[in-house]
Parts: structure tokens; sequence; C-alpha cells
């Protein structure tokens, strides 16, 4: 058979995987559109959570003359409200849904395709929450003002948004990382539990890394958690650390590579006839 | 299409072997074993024990066989998901487990219980992020879904959500995801599963439709046989993990057909008892026509004769039939092609080989 043309509709093998990717996310982003319902929701459930802890920190900061751990009550609000997007704007329970696609033999389909199906799925989820995360966003630079009132460095807001999605970003591989344990482990569960408390404590989620005693604040900076909401957190709340941005960057590259390895030996460990 | 033989298991094969050159798919003594718990408990399965046969280039196979039978292992195995233990598979030249995704460029998957489709997005998006995973430029794409869309009589449902769906516009819409980046080889595992009549009998038209006009090669699995009756056009019966009959299915019910039913109208009213006794006591078995489950004793005015003719000749049957009994209408029936897979099925492991030899021997 001779080589396939895009001028007929057969696929083009020359097509790099970079323009696969993006047209990938961007489809799964422009489906948003599709479902205003679940943005709408999406939205709500972050003003909730958002109001929930900003609320609860700026009491605690009221009683402590107005700071803790070095951050001013406004500064608390803004860093949660950037810390709360990269947990709540990444779909919900990937890893769950990781393991029934595995246990389902849904997965195996997508490993039919000439695409990575681990490069698929991330662009896919990336694009998905692309729209939930400028709701997030939106709704926490909004609520931010309104509470927190005006951000103390504007200009390292500018950063803000980078981070933000480099966070998504990273959660978003962090979870396939572990959502691979499918490949041998019937329930995967556990990986998702295990996930969620690493985010909350070493991520900084509701609580700035300072809060931590000693060295665990030390160490869990240079975990890639801190990388995911930390450093959104630190950006918004008004301190100036570009670096942050480059430690995001690595740590996709790292756990991008560590990923994809791990998959690649879970799709050897499906064709030799394991797990599903 | 031939299937080369195999020293472990005789085959029967229809004539005319394809050329190698020809073949899409060249599957030479593919072995499968699996390896279960550790240490003492250990154990190996023999899934697939040499399976050998090749498909020419625009034919319709249907590969079928029970449960259990290897079927799913072998179009893993074929596909690229599952690497086989001992053999060759070539598949339009690839070797599917380690060229599998230049392999998926070529070759259209359909499985009938898992979707390829995300259902709460408009199956016109799903086809989008489909092609745009295969590497279809806009124009090229969007010219493919209305054309898949008219083919398929889908052009409505593609704007639909794939939840809000029926089974059968699902299916449709399944079917458009495979055949989007016009593969020279269609998979389909139980694609009728759970269609109703009309559903099924659309999609197997357009399955043939796919082949006579685009020469798309049809490897087909299903336990429905009408699919295999109207879609295939050769059939690879596998159990036990070997290939235990290869042939046109045209030919299946007259190389296999080893039983016949003679329906008999009686001029006069007898107990079935009354007919064995007439007939003879090395006559087939006899019940009553109708809805009568079994010999209650009273007269009857239609009897039916299961005749096997490996033992008997049906020509004999019908004359003591004749001679013996008043007969006011006759007729010979062939039993469905469902029966006679059925039978084959049932074979034990041990015999199959031997069965398909003597049948390659013709029918006695």
């Amino acid at each position: 058979m001779t080589a396939p043309t895009t001028t007929d509709g057969r696929p083009n093998p020359t097509r790099g995987l970079g323009a696969i990717w993006f047209q990938v996310a961007h489809s799964a982003a422009s489906s948003a559109r599709l479902q205003p319902a679940a943005l709408v929701h999406t939205g709500v459930h972050y003003l909730i959570v958002a109001v929930a802890i900003t609320t609860l920190w700026t009491r605690a900061a009221d009683g402590h003359s107005g700071t803790i751990v070095g951050y001013r009550a406004g500064a608390l609000v803004w860093y949660l409200a950037a810390t709360e997007v990269t947990a709540i704007a990444p779909p919900l329970r990937l890893i769950d849904r990781f393991g029934a696609d595995v246990a389902s033999g849904r997965f195996e389909l997508e490993l039919l395709r000439p695409a990575p199906a681990l490069w698929v799925r991330v662009a896919a989820e990336i694009g998905t929450s692309l729209p939930r995360t400028a709701v997030c966003a939106t709704v926490g630079a909004g609520l931010a003002l309104v509470i927190g009132g005006a951000p103390e460095t504007p200009v390292a807001l500018v950063l803000v948004g980078p981070a933000l999605l480099l966070g998504v970003a990273l959660t978003i591989v962090a979870q396939h990382l572990l959502a691979a344990a499918t490949f041998w482990l019937l329930d995967s569960r556990t990986s998702w539990f295990l996930y969620q408390k690493l985010q909350f404590t070493l991520g900084g989620l509701v609580l700035p890394l300072e809060v931590l005693p000693g060295s665990l604040g030390r160490i869990a900076r240079l975990t890639p958690f801190a990388a995911m909401s930390y450093a959104p957190g630190r950006l918004a709340s008004g301190h100036l650390e570009p670096g942050w941005l480059l430690a995001q960057v690595a740590w996709l590259a790292v756990l991008g590579l560590v990923t994809a390895r791990v998959f690649a030996a879970g799709e050897r460990h499906l064709g030799d006839g394991g797990a599903s | 299409m031939t299937a080369s033989p195999s020293a472990s298991s005789p085959v029967q094969r229809a004539p005319g072997p394809a050329p190698a050159a020809n073949a899409v798919i060249a599957v030479d003594d593919m072995r499968r074993t699996f390896t279960t718990g550790r240490r003492r408990r250990r154990r190996t399965i023999e899934a697939v024990r040499g399976i050998t046969f090749t498909v020419a280039r625009g034919e319709r196979l249907a590969f079928i066989g029970p449960n259990g039978a290897g079927k799913s292992t072998s179009i893993k195995m074929l596909t690229g998901l599952l690497r086989p233990s001992a053999g060759s598979v070539r598949v339009l030249g690839l070797e599917p487990w380690s060229q599998r995704r230049a392999l998926s460029r070529r070759i259209g998957t359909l499985f009938g219980q898992r979707s390829l489709l995300w259902p709460e997005l408009p199956a016109r998006t799903s086809l989008a992020t489909l092609g745009a995973i295969h590497g279809l430029d806009r124009p090229g794409l969007g010219r493919r879904i209305t054309e898949l869309g008219e083919l398929l009589e889908a052009t409505e449902l593609l704007d639909r959500p794939v939840r809000t769906l029926s089974l059968g516009q699902r299916m449709r819409c399944e079917l458009a995801a495979a055949l989007l980046h016009r593969p020279d080889l269609l998979f389909l595992d139980e694609p009728t599963i759970g269609l109703d009549l009309l559903a099924k009998q659309r999609f197997r038209e357009v399955l043939v439709r796919l082949n006579t006009e685009h020469s798309t090669t049809v490897f087909l699995t299903s336990h429905d046989v009408a699919d295999i009756e109207h879609v295939a056009e050769r059939a690879v019966i596998v159990n036990h993990g070997t290939v235990i009959h290869d042939s046109p299915v045209a030919s299946l019910r007259r190389t296999l057909l080893t039983t016949k039913r003679i329906e008999v109208g009686l001029a006069r009213a007898q107990t079935v008892a009354d007919v064995r006794a007439a007939l003879g006591p090395d006559i087939g078995p006899v019940m009553a026509l109708g809805d009568r489950p079994a010999d209650d004793g009273m007269p009857v005015d239609g009897i039916a004769i299961g005749v096997d003719t490996r033992r008997q000749a049906i020509g004999a049957v019908l004359d003591r039939v004749l001679r013996h009994l008043a007969v006011a209408d006759v007729s010979v029936a062939d039993p469905p092609l469902e029966a006679v897979i059925g039978e084959i099925y049932t074979r034990p492991a041990a015999t199959a080989p031997a069965v398909v030899q003597s049948l390659r021997d013709g029918p006695s």
C-alpha cells in the first residue's frame, strides 16, 4: 500500500506528535462549550471551597495581628484562591477513571491508535482542564479582590496565569504516574488516596508550606507537589519569584519522562498478558 | 484464502490457497500461553495452541468459536495488543506486536462491547478528536465525516451526545470511528451484539457494501450465526486454541452436515411408537411434529425423523418411510447453520482434529 496523503482524508504519518497533541487538547477544550452546566458547576464548587477556606484563614490571621507565617490576611486570600484552582480545575478522580478504563479494556483500544495513549490522554485532560482553569481563576480573582483587596505585588500576578497552567498540567501528569499502578495492581484507589494527601500537605493546598515545621517545609518545597500548588499560590500572594516557573517546567519534564517510561512498561505488561 | 497444514491440527481447507503476496493476514503456528499463580501454584494455560491461516485482500472472514476457544486472544495478537508466545504473525506485512502504531494507521477496530467514543460529547466531536489522533488534516477530516455520515445514514446523529443515542445509532457512529482513516482491514468483534433485528440487518449491509465498494478486508467474530451467513464468505472455526475448520460459509452445511430431518405428513394418524415399530429398530430419533414435546401415546398426523447420514443413506430411510407408512406429504430439510456450528463446538478437544481430518476426505 502506498503512503497515505492528507488530501484524500487518509492519515498523514508525518504529522508530528506536537500537532496531534495540540489538536486533541483543542478538541477537548472546545467541547467545554457544549457543557456549560458543567462549567457553572465547577465554578460554584470552586467558590464554595474557596470561600470556606479563605474565611477560615482570614479569621485565623485576624487573631494573629493580621499576619500568619509572614503572609498578611489579604495575601493569604490570594494564595488560597490560586492553590485551590490547581486542586479543582483538573478533572476529578482521574486515577479512578483510568483504573476503570484499564479494567474494562477501554484503555486497550487506545493502544490501537497511531499516537501514544499517554500523550493523547494527557492532551485531552489538559484540554478539558483549560476552560475549568479559566473559570476557577476568574472566580478566584474576583473573590480575592473582594475579600483580600488588591494584590500586594501586581506584577507577580502576571506570572500566576502560566504558573496555574503549569500547576494543572503537573497535577494531571502526576496523577497519570500514580494511575499507572493499575497496570500491575487491580485496585488503584489507594493511589488516589495517597495522591490527595500528598497534594494536600506537601503542595501547600490549604496552608502555606511555611506553616510546616522546620525541615519538613524545606523538603516539601523540593517536591513536585509544591510546584503544582504552592508555586502559583506563592506568586499570587505577591512574592515575585519567577524561579518557581522554572521549577514547574523542570518537574513537568521529569514527571513526563518518568510517566512515559512507566506507561511503556505498563503497556508491555498488558501485552505480555498481565492485568486486564 | 488458505490455511496451510499443521501437523498438530489437521484442518479442512477450502480449495485454492491465496497467493502469499495477496495475504492481508498471514498467521503461522501462532501460540499464546498464560502463566498464573506463583511458585508451586504456578500454572501454564495454553490459550492458543498453534493457529495457522491466511486471509486474502478483500476477503470477508468470520473467525468464530465458543467462549474460551481462543478468539479474543487471537484478535489481540493480530492487532498487536498481545505478544504471541511463539509463531509468526504478519498483518498487512507488519508484525503487529512490534509495529502496533504503524499497523493502527491501516486497520480499523470495532468492539461491540467497548466504545471508542466519548459519551458526553457529540459523535462529531469524538470523530474530530480521533481524526486528529490519526493525523487527518481538518479539511480532509470534515469531508470524511460527511462522507461516513451519508454512508452509514448517521448524518443527523453526529451532532447528538453519544450517551443519548440508541445502541444501534451508537454502533453506526462507532463504525464511522473505525472507518475514519480508511483502513484496509477491519476487525469487528461482536459488532451486532445487543442490536435489534433491523439494526443488525442494516449493519451487515453496510459491511458488505464497504467490502465490495472499497475492498476493505473484513475480519469478523460473532456469536450471531446470521452475521456469519450474511457478512462472511469464509469461516474459520477455532476451539480449544486451534483451528478446527476452515471453509467457505456456503459449504459449511454441505461439508459438515451429518444429520438431516425428514418430515412426514401421515395420511392416517398413528402413534409415534407405532411409527417406530413400522420403520424398524435402527431408525433414527422419531418425534411428533408440531408442539407436542414427547410421545404421549396419542395418534399424530405428522412425524419428524432425524437421520445421521454417516450411518444411513437418506434415500434408504425415505424408501422405508414410503413403504411402511401411509404418507400424505414428505420433505427433507437441513438443520440450521446454527445447529451445524453448535455441533462443531461441542466436539471434545481430542476428537476435533480427527473429525476434521475425516471431513477433508469427504462426507461418507
